[in-house]
């Protein structure tokens, strides 16, 4: 075990930062928060000579140390506090060859801090294509730094930046650019209160309200002799900061950096022309996205129903093979069926990680933005909302996280309000399981799947729901802000692979552990509540039923007499009690006690639904059938007609597309907006709607 | 003149950059006086507009490039 | 005899796991105090 230090990975987005860093760290890799925020925050480790290995810590991407949003934040207060447990002692600042000029800007910031920073190029496989041509000798000279020129995609340099690395106490941490010209007699004044610090550090301090340890701006404005600066005078040098710093960046680049534009190849003009096209654009999108759904409900069944069964049998294995009592009937129709709950849609939602991760990797997510800006604006949304509103489609947690990067307040709270709306991976579940129940298994024109369009449009159902109400909240807020909208259209490129597996894995990880012991739990205290009951109904359930029906049927024996007295049991059991309790509420909308049950549970986590339903209806069931086969057997007992029909099947699905039945949601959104106001307004309004609409759809596809 | 009254295709170099309401990223991403700024592609309803500016390719809003001050390049 | 006692563990870490995950949720104060980070 030799030395181990700290690198971070700094950048500007869409440089490809995290392929340098997934090429740097593979598997060692680990995804967490930072603490007390919701900022993913990605480490690893990779070995960079025998004695010494590095810990790489994968800042958010940011165009310049001038942070306006909480990720970009946490790169300046990692990168200004020397007591940080993760401060770097070199920091790798990650450009792309086309945007070098761009990238440098931060670059040149970061090695004002007097940190150890060295320059990876990335995308240098790009270089001959677009004709480019770099001095690196001269640049290194000029930067004070060394310059690696690396390719994620071909795998290539990265030999090299490691041996940066490993010389990094080498490295000057002189600044190359001398920004404190822009207001010389104030910086000198900085520097005289300060003189052990950097210039453009205690600059940073007083333009921002981060946490950086040591100092802050509060300590550093209340010193004696320094002049105050006014939020527009802060502004205005800023401003002077920026074009200082391009004076030396161009000065540079003329002397290093050669294109020859003749040389310079690439789709992005054919691409964009279609793609950014008034029609064919909308067309291309609306293609893609049938596509996903095709592939979600389709291609993905096959492997289902192999999971399915599975754990329909190793239910069944469990009952035969281990020693008959309470502990194995709870394992075989509690704990089984409740983690098949939530294995069985693991190719789903990989299915649809995978697709949003693409769509991002390739950069076509932002023109997808470009289009739509103008269209969503008069919802009182940004372009930059169907980003939240199409990964909303696996989960709102991490959409709502990703309305941040709206600049405009109102949209901003507006995106973060309607994207629960959108239908997450939790819906799938509960959605496919309804589908394959209640809608034929034909295909329109024997290509399209009835079942897949359904699916399709609960999802349209879900966006309309969400645009509506972006729609009523556009018209009912005051709230007063400026607007500005900036977004990057980054060069179309290749996703590449490992990025996407990468992205696949922990995602769908993430979702099945984390969901998975809420749903395990819950299906563990639903069997115990199905399972017991008072002993003067539940516990002479045989005696009961007999006395019961030696009134009406003389002869009651053999399967039938068993069956009658399970449901019997089942009615009576703690749950049972429960159920019947809310039955009222959930009668008029189609549905029988038992999935006003499955309802309730839901509240925790969506997904729950089915977990709760196999629970529910395998205690006491000595069969092995799937899941499906139990939902399609089972009759309402109010009514004694099949449970799920069109109507109530509809009702069901209605309900799950509007209902806010998602705790951590709510949770994030306050945390997001700073107040219970608004997830409290979510989890009332939507939930009301949801039960009147379907309350009005059963009524009348039940005439 | 200002960005909003380019036409697509259009090249011209900023003349001036300092309206309040201009946000810092968009200065940081290099929108400054005597950078190149063209055109490429307008979205449906004419907004928002797409642009190069200092080779970086971007999109603002048109109320945002009509407070960016441009000359035509001949 | 095994198979009460194991199912009594079992609905304990249960119940338990979930009244931790949801009613002893840490709310961590944001380390981002007033201004214009992320907070509106």
């Amino acid at each position: 075990m030799g030395k181990q230090i700290n690198v971070a990975l700094v950048g500007n987005p869409n440089t490809g930062k995290t392929s340098v860093f997934n090429q740097l760290t593979g598997l060692t890799q680990k995804i967490g928060n930072y603490p007390g925020i919701t900022v993913e925050k990605k480490e690893g480790v990779t070995k960079i000579s025998r004695i010494l290995t590095a810990h790489i810590l994968d800042l958010p991407g940011t165009y310049s140390l001038n942070a306006s949003s909480l990720d970009e934040n946490i790169v300046i207060e990692l990168l200004l506090n020397k007591n940080h447990k993760d401060y770097p002692d070199v920091v790798v600042v990650v450009s792309d060859i086309e945007n070098l000029k761009r990238n440098l800007l931060l670059f040149t910031q970061i090695k004002d801090l007097g940190i150890p920073t060295i320059l990876a190029i990335n995308m240098a496989d790009r270089m001959e294509r677009k004709g480019i041509e770099l001095d690196i000798p001269q640049m290194e000279e000029q930067l004070k730094t060394k310059i690696a020129l690396v390719s994620a995609r071909k795998k290539t340099g990265f030999d090299e930046l490691k041996k940066h690395i490993k010389n990094y106490s080498l490295l000057p941490t002189t600044p190359c650019c001398n920004v404190s010209s822009i207001d010389k007699s104030y910086f000198d004044k900085l520097q005289q209160t300060y003189p052990e610090q950097e210039r453009y550090k205690l600059w940073l301090l007083i333009t921002h309200d981060a946490n950086f340890g040591e100092l802050d701006r509060k300590t550093i404005a209340s010193r004696n002799g320094l002049p105050q600066k006014t939020k527009d005078e802060i502004k205005k040098l800023q401003h002077k900061e920026v074009v200082a710093r391009y004076q030396f960046i161009n000065g540079m680049l003329k002397a290093c950096f050669k294109q020859d534009l003749n040389l310079a190849k690439g789709m992005r003009a054919q691409l964009d022309k279609v793609l950014t096209h008034p029609v064919w654009g909308y067309l291309v999108f609306f293609v893609i996205l049938l596509l996903i759904f095709q592939a979600i409900y389709d291609w993905s069944t096959i492997p289902m129903d192999w999971i399915d069964e599975g754990f329909a049998y190793l239910g069944q294995w469990v009952k035969l093979n281990l020693p008959a009592g309470m502990f194995t009937n709870l394992l075989a129709e509690g704990v089984v069926p409740g983690i098949g709950g939530i294995v069985i849609f693991i190719p789903q939602i990989a299915m649809l990680f995978l697709f949003i991760s693409i769509l991002e990797e390739t950069g076509y997510m932002s023109r997808v933005v470009f289009l739509m800006d103008k269209s969503m604006r008069k919802f009182g949304l940004s372009g930059k909302s169907v980003i939240p509103l199409v990964s909303g489609t696996a989960c709102a947690i991490p959409a709502v996280m990703a309305a941040r990067n709206i600049e405009n307040w109102k949209e901003r709270l507006i995106t973060i309000l309607v994207v629960p709306f959108t239908t997450c991976s939790a819906r799938l579940p509960v959605y496919l399981i309804i589908i394959s129940l209640v809608i034929p298994d034909e295909h329109l024109l024997g290509i399209i799947s009835y079942q897949a369009l359904a699916l399709m449009a609960m999802y349209i159902i879900g966006f309309g729901a969400a645009i509506a109400a972006a729609w009523i909240a556009n018209k009912s807020l005051r709230v007063g802000t400026r607007s500005s909208f900036v977004i990057e259209m980054p060069d179309y490129k290749l996703p590449i692979f490992k990025n996407v597996g990468l992205t696949v894995v922990d995602k769908t990880k993430a979702f099945v552990v984390g969901a998975g012991k809420i749903i395990l739990s819950i299906s563990i205290i639903l069997w115990v509540l199905a399972s017991f009951g008072p002993s003067d109904t539940f516990g002479n359930a045989r005696k009961n039923v007999q006395a019961e029906m030696a009134s009406t049927d003389p002869m009651p024996q053999g399967v039938d007499m068993e069956q009658r007295i399970a449901s019997y049991k089942l009615k009576h059991s703690y749950m049972g009690i429960m159920g019947r309790g809310i039955e009222p509420a959930v009668t008029p909308l189609g549905y029988d006690w038992k999935i006003g049950i499955a309802l309730i549970s839901s509240f925790a986590a969506r997904e729950v639904f089915v977990g709760t339903l196999a629970t529910i209806y395998s205690v006491g069931s000595d069969n092995q059938i799937t899941i499906k086969e139990r939902l399609a057997g089972e009759k309402n007992t109010a009514t004694g007609k099949p449970l799920f029909t069109l109507a109530s099947g509809i009702s069901l699905l209605l309900f799950y597309a509007f209902a806010m039945q998602c705790m951590s949601t709510l949770a994030i959104v306050k945390r997001e907006t700073n107040s219970w106001k608004w997830p409290l307004l979510q989890l009332f309004l939507m939930t009301g709607f949801a039960y009147l609409t379907a309350l009005i759809a059963y009524q009348l596809l039940n005439l | 003149m200002t960005v909003a009254d380019l036409k697509k295709g259009q090249k011209a170099i900023i003349t001036d950059s300092s309206a309040r309401d201009i946000p810092l990223k968009l200065l940081e991403m290099g929108c400054l006086p005597g950078n190149e700024v063209s055109l490429l592609h307008i979205a449906p309803f004419s907004d928002p507009m797409y642009l190069t500016m200092n080779d970086t390719h971007l999109a603002i809003r048109k109320q945002t490039a009509a407070l960016i001050e441009v000359e035509l390049e001949d | 005899m095994i198979q009460e006692i194991l199912v009594g563990v079992t609905v304990l870490a249960a119940v338990g796991y979930l009244v931790k995950k949801f009613f002893f949720k840490k709310n961590s104060s944001n380390s981002c105090g007033s201004g214009s980070c992320g907070c509106g």
